[in-house]
């Protein structure tokens, strides 16, 4: 027992000692204490973080296997450059740099030696020709600590080092792996771009900018994640942008501190305003277009590297249900959409509440003949109907999810089964009523007509408590549910703005793209955000009215009039 | 003092004060109609309530030009300036107590429609309950919430209250609405006072006055407010008697439900005074929270508390408690409205105070002592 416990205290001294040996030690002999194995991450960062550049190669080839240690994918070549034969160290991480990038700056070293003799004295010299040279053909910049070289290393950049300069050059090699641009899986469009985001965030600012020309379009770039370093890109338009939402998008991402961020949710529970809300306070989108049209309403959009998923902020309550197509199809069929999704939307928080509502206590509100339908279906049912329908919701709920957990092959069959042995036989059995099956499929139908996902999901949530006010207290139960429903909602704001606007407080100028869209050369101002600025985005009076429209035709027209006999008098 | 400093800098538009004020009025007066079912008005009902339009805009005028005097403070703060501080206290909890038992009022009739007619076996105390619990979550997170909650509800409370009347249309007989004048003006002056009575409700805009975007504007504001809520009660009043007649609707207790129930339009549509106790029930959700609001608003500076927010729970109990055991039944509770009860009582705690303000203006003012203290914030 004792010699265990001495033995344990043994060690843990070891290790203290060897944390203060290797503090103390940097100094002389840099990078020493990166030896020690017993140092944790922290430990070892601060370490790292320290460690700058030396003059000898042959040491900072030394410090360089013990910051990054012995991975094989981490390439260093020694070579030798110019007349006076420098000692040259190149390093790169295999796959993420491009090699045939590198053998082309291997050769713009190598030809055309200098003439300059090259010495102790003139060693300067080498690194500022060959940076020049180098910037003919790449980018390049310098490093002067380990970790500024890391990080150029680590983005797919080569470094190289030579001997006698505390000084590393960067140069861009960036080898593209990831995904194609496909079409995105969760936003479909019937009309529209097919383009989405992918996982590289350079990729997708690039994709933006093809989109959007203006030189005003800026990006401001941030490192979150000490140890994933990932990159997140801030962007908006200079000018149109409200700057003091600008500065306080910045504010909120500065103040992050995390070891790692693997996709843009993290940023989101970081930076959003209510933690509780269900409904979402940042609009996420894998749509280049819809990111495009929000940028031009002066909103800011953030992109996170290694997620396709792009978040836009402030965003408020319609844009949930805005489906791009509702843009670019013909105005009264886009409307005729948007209003059928809002209906839907609404259907399928309350409807099976409102159903179970009105069967418990409400039957006087039934006409007669579906009222004796209504009870002949529930005979023989032997549960309360609050229950039947919780309980197919929830069956439903466990179908979808299964759904979307399982492979694509298989999901199709969950829903066969769910469909056919669960509720078919269900129903056979007495268990559940017809009209329940249909209320749940209704209500499944109807919340698959919202665009966003992740609003979707939140109405998912909602419908269970309105089943349950429905069954406590019927209609009023619901009426009480949707007003703290409203009241929560009302109180809700994304970056200062209000969650509900324009609805609630009411901005009747910005309704001409709530419920209905107005035709395009109606849409003449931007959404009224507060700080927003330049309102006007068009000239009035471009509507096409058919005798303008034929002014061009009207011409050619009344050349062929004479010889055309149709023409009427 | 200390509640100045932290005076949170929540804001409503005159908008939406305007549509506060509009449902807080409009829609206990259309549900219970005292024009016609406290006084004799009969089928002059519609007679009286062009007098209480006009009576209730004189009175909205009242109390908003009053509060733009001082437009930076609530009418807790001013009766002090105005009244001393002993005096300004003891109004104050005159106004406060007005608050508290005319929505604890609003809360109990809204209860008892709803278990008369659709929670039958529902304790009145889970219906005010969620009441109160709905406007207790509204006040807390502020008069904000509730203006934008006024911005949303209120075309949802005017298409249900259209729907009322127009489905109410297909009983309309002219007939039912003559005589015009049968027994000379006195009856129409008794159903006009009730409502009248009930205007004093417009005392909660001397604490809405200082959260205004624009409080210049406060007077149009109220005074267009009570316009449309008279209108609406003129509609409401003219359609009723002309759809079930005079007696029939006199001896209603809510006369409006009481027609839209007897509309029957096909097989399929029946029974629509749903639309219309929704939209009531609407209503009063603003109505309770706005009440509410002013009620522990008013309190926390009476206390001299930084923060209303901690006043609100305990207010809310208070609050349920009140409802339901000021009344022992529907009828006792209504006795409270009949003219010669309820107006002697509003005016002791609400209209002589707030002539008393005045006064004290006119004086203060007119003696240059009130030089500065205006503006002070």
């Amino acid at each position: 027992m004792s010699g265990v416990c001495r033995e344990v205290l043994i060690n843990e001294m070891k290790r203290l000692l060897d944390i203060i040996s290797s503090i103390g030690f940097s100094k002389g002999k840099p990078g020493l204490g990166l030896k020690n194995d017993r140092l944790d991450i922290s430990e070892r960062e601060a370490i790292q973080k320290e460690l700058s550049l030396k003059t000898s190669l042959d040491e900072n080839l030394r410090i360089f296997k013990l910051f990054s240690g012995p991975s094989p994918d981490i390439i260093v070549r020694e070579l030798k450059f110019g007349q006076a034969k420098v000692r040259t160290a190149i390093i790169h991480v295999d796959t993420l740099a491009d090699t045939a990038l590198i053998e082309g700056l291997i050769g713009t070293l190598s030809v055309d030696p200098f003439q300059t003799p090259v010495g102790e004295v003139h060693k300067r010299e080498i690194f500022r020709e060959y940076k020049e040279r180098l910037l003919r053909s790449s980018k390049a910049k310098e490093a002067e600590t380990f970790t500024d070289m890391w990080q150029g290393l680590i983005n797919g950049n080569t470094a190289i080092i030579f001997d006698g300069m505390a000084k590393a050059l960067i140069c861009e090699t960036q080898a593209h792996i990831g995904r194609s641009i496909e079409e995105p899986a969760t936003e479909t469009v019937i009309r529209g771009a097919r383009e989405g985001f992918v996982e590289n965030a350079e990729t997708n600012i690039a994709l933006i900018r093809k989109r959007l020309k203006t030189p005003n379009l800026w990006v401001k770039k941030f490192i979150i994640g000490h140890l994933t370093q990932t990159d997140v890109s801030v962007l908006y338009i200079k000018g149109l942008a409200g700057e003091e939402l600008i500065s306080e998008v910045y504010r909120r991402i500065n103040s992050i501190e995390m070891d790692a961020v693997i996709e843009s949710g993290n940023i989101e529970d970081m930076i959003e305003d209510n933690p509780f809300a269900i409904f979402p306070l940042v609009f996420r989108t894998e749509r280049i277009d819809r990111v495009v049209s929000m940028l031009l309403e002066g909103r800011v959009c953030i992109i996170t590297d290694g997620t396709p998923f792009v978040m836009v902020v402030p965003m408020n309550f319609p844009m949930l249900l805005q489906a791009p197509d509702d843009y670019y199809e013909k105005v009264p069929i886009g409307s005729f959409l948007r209003i059928l999704r809002f209906v839907a939307f609404t259907a399928s928080i309350i409807l099976p509440g409102t159903y179970v509502g009105i069967i418990t206590f409400h039957h006087e509100l039934i006409p007669t003949e579906l009222l004796l339908r209504l009870t002949a279906a529930k005979e023989g049912v032997p549960f309360p109907v609050v229950f039947e329908v919780f309980m197919m919701e929830l069956v439903f709920e466990f179908l979808r999810e299964a759904g979307v957990r399982l492979p694509k092959a298989i999901g199709s069959a969950v829903t066969i089964v769910g469909a056919l042995v669960l509720g078919e036989a269900a129903m056979r059995a007495g268990l559940v009523s017809a009209p329940v099956v249909i209320i749940v499929s209704f209500t499944a139908i109807a919340s698959f007509t919202v665009p966003t996902f992740s609003f979707g999901i939140a109405a998912r949530l909602i419908r269970f408590i309105f089943i349950i006010l429905g069954g406590v207290l019927g209609l009023f139960g619901i009426q009480f549910g949707l007003l703290v429903m409203l009241v929560l909602l009302s109180g809700l704001r994304s970056f200062g703005y209000p969650f509900l606007s324009p609805i609630a407080p009411l901005i009747i100028s910005d309704w001409k793209d709530l419920y209905f869209r107005v035709w395009r050369w109606a849409d003449v101002t931007r959404p009224k955000l507060e700080g927003g600025r330049e309102p006007i985005r068009e000239k009035r009076g471009q509507e096409p009215r058919p005798d303008k429209q034929n002014e061009g035709r009207n011409e050619t027209y009344g050349n062929q009039k004479d010889e055309n006999p149709r023409k009427d008098k | 003092m200390g509640t100045r400093k932290t005076k949170t800098q929540e804001k409503i538009s005159n908008r939406q004060l305007l549509f506060i004020v509009f449902i807080i009025r409009a829609t206990l007066i259309i549900a219970t109609l005292p024009v016609l079912t406290t006084g004799h008005a009969a089928q002059n009902a519609w007679i009286s309530s062009i007098i209480t339009m006009i009576a209730s805009i004189v009175v909205i005028i009242a109390i908003s030009a009053l509060s733009l005097k001082f437009p930076k403070m609530t009418i807790i703060e001013y009766s002090k300036v105005l009244l001393g501080k002993t005096g300004g206290t003891i109004m104050s909890l005159g106004f406060l107590w007005l608050f508290l038992h005319i929505a604890a009022t609003d809360t109990r009739i809204y209860s008892e429609v709803l278990a008369d007619g659709f929670l039958t076996s529902t304790p009145l105390v889970v219906t005010a309950g969620t009441i109160v619990a709905v406007s207790a979550l509204a006040v807390y997170l502020g008069i904000e919430v509730i203006g934008r909650a006024a911005d949303v509800l209120m075309p949802v409370i005017i298409s249900f209250f259209v729907l009322s009347i127009v489905a109410s249309l297909s009983l309309f007989d002219l007939k039912n609405l003559e005589p015009v004048f049968a027994g000379g003006i006195t009856p129409v002056i008794s159903g006009t006072v009730t409502p009248i009575g009930i205007s004093v409700q417009f005392l909660s805009l001397g604490l809405l006055i200082p959260t205004l975007t624009e409080p210049e504007k406060a007077v149009s504001t109220s005074a267009v407010a009570a316009f449309l809520a008279g209108l609406a009660l003129i509609v409401t009043s003219v359609i009723v008697v002309g759809a079930l007649g005079e007696r029939l609707s006199s001896s209603a207790i809510f006369p409006l439900f009481k027609t839209s129930r007897s509309t029957v339009f096909t097989r399929f549509l029946e029974r629509l005074e749903a639309p219309g106790i929704a939209a009531w029930g609407l209503g009063l959700f603003i109505d309770v929270s706005t009440f509410l609001y002013c009620g522990s608003k008013g309190l926390s500076e009476v206390l001299g508390v930084e923060d209303y927010r901690p006043l609100v729970i305990p207010m809310a109990v208070i609050w349920i408690t009140l409802s339901l055991h000021t009344y022992d039944d529907l009828f006792e509770l209504l006795r409270l409205f009949r003219p010669e009860t309820f107006f002697p009582y509003v005016s002791i705690v609400g209209f002589i105070p707030v002539l008393i303000l005045w006064g004290a203006y006119i004086i203060k003012a007119s003696s240059g002592k009130l030089h500065g203290l205006q503006k002070h914030k």
